[in-house]
């Protein structure tokens, strides 16, 4: 068995809302990463993809909570963890978190220099501000970043200053693993592309081991991680590598994902573009059987009768849909000719 | 800095600006009466008065102050040039005593009363707020409520209650003035005790009065910061959480600051009415007794005395506030 | 709209602060048809009579009585009669007479008035009792007697033609007259004031002018600060620079000062309610204008706005249909907080003899500064002054509870 960096077995974390209903956002969850890999996780806003990614850190708090499933870093299983064990010894050096919102991620009147000395001093009270500095300031260099970005306050900086400080501070304790929720989504192309060097970079140069790099964006996930996961009301529906889901895309789903979105490639004009109909279920009380069955095209009433397991093909491959592979692929290829 | 220095410039240039126009104000209102504003003030101020000599002595006076055979613009810069001599004209009521003088013996007491006593009004109604916003449910249910009717009660309110309880119920402060009146003010710790005591009633009945407002504004605030995306970005990165709630309150703290400047002229308002309440010997009384008395020049005084000193507290609070939160220095370069 | 209505009053503040100043302004409406006449005629001719029931004695004399046998009625009328002072006197006397008195509890009635009776004798001199002080006593003697001894009173008159004294009638001590066969019952449930004016009465009335002057304040400075807000926000350009320039201006000058300037210049036989209430307003734009600028600002650039000025609309049917709809929520907050400090201001200036002149209407501020000039609070005259001080404090309770509900409904982020 290769070495797994990141282990996640049937994660299951709901949302308790003002009215005390409970909303499984992510249901029933699994997912590896070995060593030096990357994973994205990719979905329809709503999807839970970014509750995903909250809840893989291990720490919770209202509205969100924790029902069952394990997450284990390293051989070390932390959902077991009481929370203020898991806030000191796991969240920013074992696992850690870029937001959706970079913007407003750092606290706007505090200097990044002090703020990096808090994420430290958090994890060991005892170290040494002198120190602290020096290391901040060198890891900012070999990142790219100006050492007078420390001495700043976060309005002063430009959004993609802003998102790659955050990438910096988020991987300052040289974490396993790096979870990225849309770094980039909010950002022109230029500082887009600069986030995603700086991505590679931290992996190349072994301050992260694994990274999950989550995006609404399938094509996008092509460019930057080795495997891809499709995420639809709570729940894994496909899995494979990048190009296996770029290419191949097994799930109704995951082919439509593929397919609503223009790839400036040659030969795409004049294709056909799809829009995936309808809206995704209400989570409060999820369909009994295919929760996809309502907006596929390919319905039958057999996808409604009960909750369809996933299922591994192609050896390493997995889907979550009652039509056969070799079913789909054939009205696939019926469909596009 | 070029941020810093481009705020405080803008800030000093609507400082002068408003100073002036306070100026103008103080100087035009009275003249804008219709008719002679001299025989006016005189017919106010000899009512009562039978002789005609006094009448006609007081208002050659009033005339020669108020310079009125002169042109308006003439006027305006007499007085003006008479203020910057510190000279504000003769009190009526306390002749022949200075205006200055008056206003010079009272200023000391009221700065020594409302500054202290709105400063820990703020600061306590920023830590209600700020509690109230982290706690919520029973502590915010019950004391917000609770907030919300003690800054609805008007200052002379709360002070006349305090007065009845504390002073005329329980006997345990003194009903009035500044300090005992069988005494002359000297530094003898006999003297400075009495000082206290007579300090207490008027002291928190501002400081109550102030709590309320502040700390429903810091309320608001907090539960706004506590929300913000900063607050769960340092939770994921390992910071405890009482070090974040460091972070909120320090952020929704330092608008306070600017909502303390714009609610000054209000609450100095309603502070120097509860010093009415109290006889305080400090400028509200002064000007109270300049209105029942008709001296329109101590009046006239007392009014711009007060307004200086809302507007140099604005002015400081504002270049403060310019220092303190990085914020503004962002919003100056855009 | 129906819609927001729905929401605003789903808000348990907002209910709570719109039921207390209903329940004010209920009030307002129906006491003085249950109580009618002037608020401000003095019916008293003493200051501060305090609350309670007033019967004629003269009309009880003659109205007509039944019997009544009540075991503790000699008791209770020694226990009004006595007061604690009086009380603290008699065993003094005691004690100086050499009575032992040291079993003797003054609460215990009964004791005191038997030892009283055993020992107390007018014509022992106590060595040092001056006469003012002997002759107390001997009052006090007579009254307790009188209470306790003898069982009638009688009531004389003068007889006009002949000068003598004939006998009208006798009081009993068993005798009781109804309340209701005596004509003149006078019921004042907070006393009358120093002019010996019913309080309850100018309270309910003062309510409505107080009320009334914040709401004509409120809505001349939300009426001029919304459309210069308008101006300034939406025309923009110097338009703008010179309404902002009054407004930073006049945000820093306190109003208070202001106010009280102005109403210093105008005589007081000018000064209504009707004209404190619109200097009220006319010093209290600057924050309506302010917001409601800012607020135009972040609108003008807005798609619909744009588009209804492409097609040609007029700037009143552009400000009428894209803009106050927008703002409304907003300006109805400006406005209830406008009321509240309206009420606020009338009732300073008025403590500061500032207020409106003060023959005509009573309002709250007037009220109080009359109590506070006739030292209403260092005489324990509390009716006169604290109700005063909670009906303001409700009013603008309630007006501050309506505001945080709306506030609420319309800026989710305050939710619980």
């Amino acid at each position: 068995m290769s070495n797994k960096v990141l282990e996640v077995r049937g994660l299951t974390t709901k949302y308790v809302t003002r009215f005390r209903e409970n909303i499984y956002a992510v249901d029933n969850v699994s997912l590896s990463i070995e060593e030096g890999k990357s994973l994205g996780i990719a979905g329809e806003s709503g999807c839970g993809k970014s509750t995903l990614a909250l809840s893989l850190m291990g720490y919770y708090f209202a509205p969100l909570h924790y029902t069952s499933g394990e997450i284990i870093i390293d051989g070390k299983n932390i959902s077991g963890m009481k929370p203020d064990e898991v806030r000191k010894n796991v969240l920013g050096n074992e696992i850690a978190y870029i937001p959706q919102a970079a913007m407003n991620a750092l606290n706007p009147t505090r200097r990044i220099r002090r703020f990096v000395e808090d994420v430290i001093l958090a994890h060991d009270p005892k170290a040494n501000k002198k120190q602290i500095s020096e290391m901040a300031e060198a890891r900012f260099a070999e990142l790219g970043l100006p050492a007078s970005v420390l001495d700043r306050h976060p309005v002063e900086l430009s959004g993609g200053m802003k998102q790659r400080t955050v990438i910096a501070i988020s991987t300052i304790l040289k974490p396993k693993v790096l979870i990225a929720d849309e770094p980039s989504s909010a950002l022109d192309v230029t500082s887009q592309k600069m986030v995603i060097k700086m991505l590679r970079d931290l992996m190349e140069k072994g301050y992260i081991r694994a990274m999950i790099f989550i995006t609404h964006e399938l094509p996008l996930l092509y460019n930057v991680t080795d495997d891809i996961m499709v995420m639809y009301a709570g729940q894994i529906v496909e899995q494979g590598t990048a190009k296996q889901m770029v290419f191949d895309p097994i799930h109704p789903y995951s082919r439509g994902l593929m397919r609503s979105i223009i790839v400036p490639e040659e030969g795409t004009r004049g294709h056909k573009l799809a829009a995936i109909p309808g809206t995704p279920p209400n989570l409060k009380n999820p369909p009994q059987g295919c929760r996809f069955a309502d907006r596929c095209q390919y319905v039958v009433p057999q996808c409604r009768v009960s909750a369809i397991p996933m299922i591994t093909f192609d050896n390493t491959r997995e889907y979550r849909c009652g039509h056969a592979v070799q079913h789909l692929r054939e009205v696939y290829s019926h469909d596009d000719a | 800095m070029k941020g810093y220095r481009k705020y405080f410039g803008k800030k000093l240039f609507w400082f002068g600006i408003t100073f002036i126009a306070a100026l103008l104000l103080n100087f035009t209102l009275p003249r804008l009466m219709p008719g002679d504003p001299v025989s006016m003030i005189v017919s106010k101020q000899a009512q009562g008065l039978t002789e005609a000599s006094a009448v006609k002595a007081i208002y050659d006076n009033y005339a020669k102050e108020f310079g009125t055979s002169k042109p308006m613009i003439e006027q305006f810069f007499t007085y003006v040039g008479n203020l910057f001599k510190g000279d504000m004209g003769t009190s009526f009521s306390q002749y022949p005593r200075k205006v200055a003088d008056i206003i010079g013996s009272a200023v000391g007491w009221t700065l020594g009363l409302q500054l202290p006593a709105i400063i820990m009004g703020w600061l306590l109604g920023n830590i209600l707020g700020a509690l109230a916003a982290y706690v919520r449910k029973g502590f915010d249910k019950v004391l917000m409520p609770m907030t919300l009717f003690f800054s609805s009660v008007p200052a002379f309110g709360m002070a006349v209650t305090l007065l009845v309880i504390f002073s005329i119920t329980l006997k345990v402060t003194p009903v009035a003035g500044g300090y005992g009146y069988d005494m002359i003010p000297n530094f003898s710790w006999n003297f400075i005790n009495s000082v206290l005591q007579h300090y207490q009633l008027p002291f928190w009945s501002i400081v109550i009065i102030s709590i309320g407002g502040q700390a429903i504004g810091m309320r608001s605030m907090s539960i706004y910061e506590l929300n913000a995306d900063y607050v769960k970005y340092a939770r994921f990165l390992g910071i405890k959480d009482r070090k974040i709630v460091g972070y909120v309150f320090r952020n929704a703290m330092l608008p306070q600051v600017t909502g303390l400047a714009l609610s000054l002229g209000t609450m100095v308002g309603g502070a120097l009415v509860a010093e009415i309440i109290f006889s305080y010997p400090g400028l509200g009384t002064t000007m109270y007794q300049g209105i029942k008395m008709m001296d329109y020049p101590l009046i006239s005084g007392t009014t711009l005395i007060i307004t200086v000193m809302v507007l140099v507290a604005t002015f400081v609070l504002d270049i403060v506030y310019g220092f303190i939160d990085p914020r503004v220095k962002a919003a100056q370069f855009e | 709209m129906k819609n927001t209505i729905r929401q605003v009053f789903h808000s348990p503040k907002f209910v709570v602060g719109f039921c207390i100043f209903m329940a004010i302004l209920l009030t307002m409406l129906v006491y003085p048809f249950i109580n009618p006449g002037d608020p401000l005629k003095m019916i008293g001719l003493g200051t501060f009579a305090e609350p309670g029931t007033y019967v004629s004695m003269y009309d009880s004399v003659g109205a007509p009585f039944s019997t009544f046998k009540i075991p503790d009625a000699d008791v209770k009328r020694l226990d009004k009669l006595l007061t604690q002072e009086d009380r603290a006197k008699m065993r003094e006397w005691l004690e100086l007479a050499q009575v032992d008195v040291s079993e003797l509890d003054v609460g215990d009635m009964d004791s005191l008035l038997a030892m009283w009776k055993q020992h107390y004798d007018p014509e022992i001199r106590i060595p040092g009792m001056i006469k003012a002080v002997r002759n107390y006593y001997i009052r006090l003697n007579n009254s307790i007697l009188s209470a306790s001894v003898s069982d009638t009173l009688k009531v004389t008159d003068t007889d006009e033609a002949t000068g003598e004294t004939i006998e009208k009638t006798k009081i009993s001590k068993t005798d009781y007259v109804n309340v209701d066969d005596v004509a003149n019952v006078i019921s004042l449930p907070l006393g009358t004031d120093n002019f010996g004016r019913d309080t309850l009465k100018q309270l309910v009335a003062a309510c409505g002018v107080s009320i009334s002057i914040g709401l004509i304040a409120g809505a001349v400075a939300t009426a001029l600060g919304l459309l210069l807000g308008l101006l300034a926000g939406y025309l923009g350009g110097w338009v703008d620079d010179f309404i902002m320039f009054f407004t930073n201006i006049f945000t820093v000058i306190p109003s208070f000062v202001l106010l009280i300037l102005i109403n210093y210049s105008i005589n007081q036989d000018q000064r209504g309610a009707g004209t404190v209430a619109l200097v009220i307003g006319l010093t209290s734009w600057v924050w309506t204008t302010r917001s409601v600028r800012s607020q135009v600002i972040s609108l003008r650039n807005r798609d619909h706005v744009n588009l209804s000025r492409l097609s040609g609309h007029s700037l009143p049917r552009i400000i009428l249909t894209d803009i106050l709809p927008y703002i409304a929520s907003y300006v109805m907050m400006a406005f209830i907080l406008q009321v509240s400090s309206g009420i606020l201001a009338e009732a300073q200036l008025s403590l500061l003899g500032l207020g409106p002149k003060t023959t005509e209407v009573p309002t709250l501020g007037l009220m109080m500064n009359w109590a506070m000039l006739y030292s209403a609070h260092l005489n324990g005259s509390w009716w006169a002054y604290f109700p005063v001080i909670l009906v303001i404090a409700l009013i603008s309770f309630s007006l501050n509870l309506m505001n945080t509900g709306l506030d609420q409904v319309f800026n989710p982020t305050l939710r619980e």
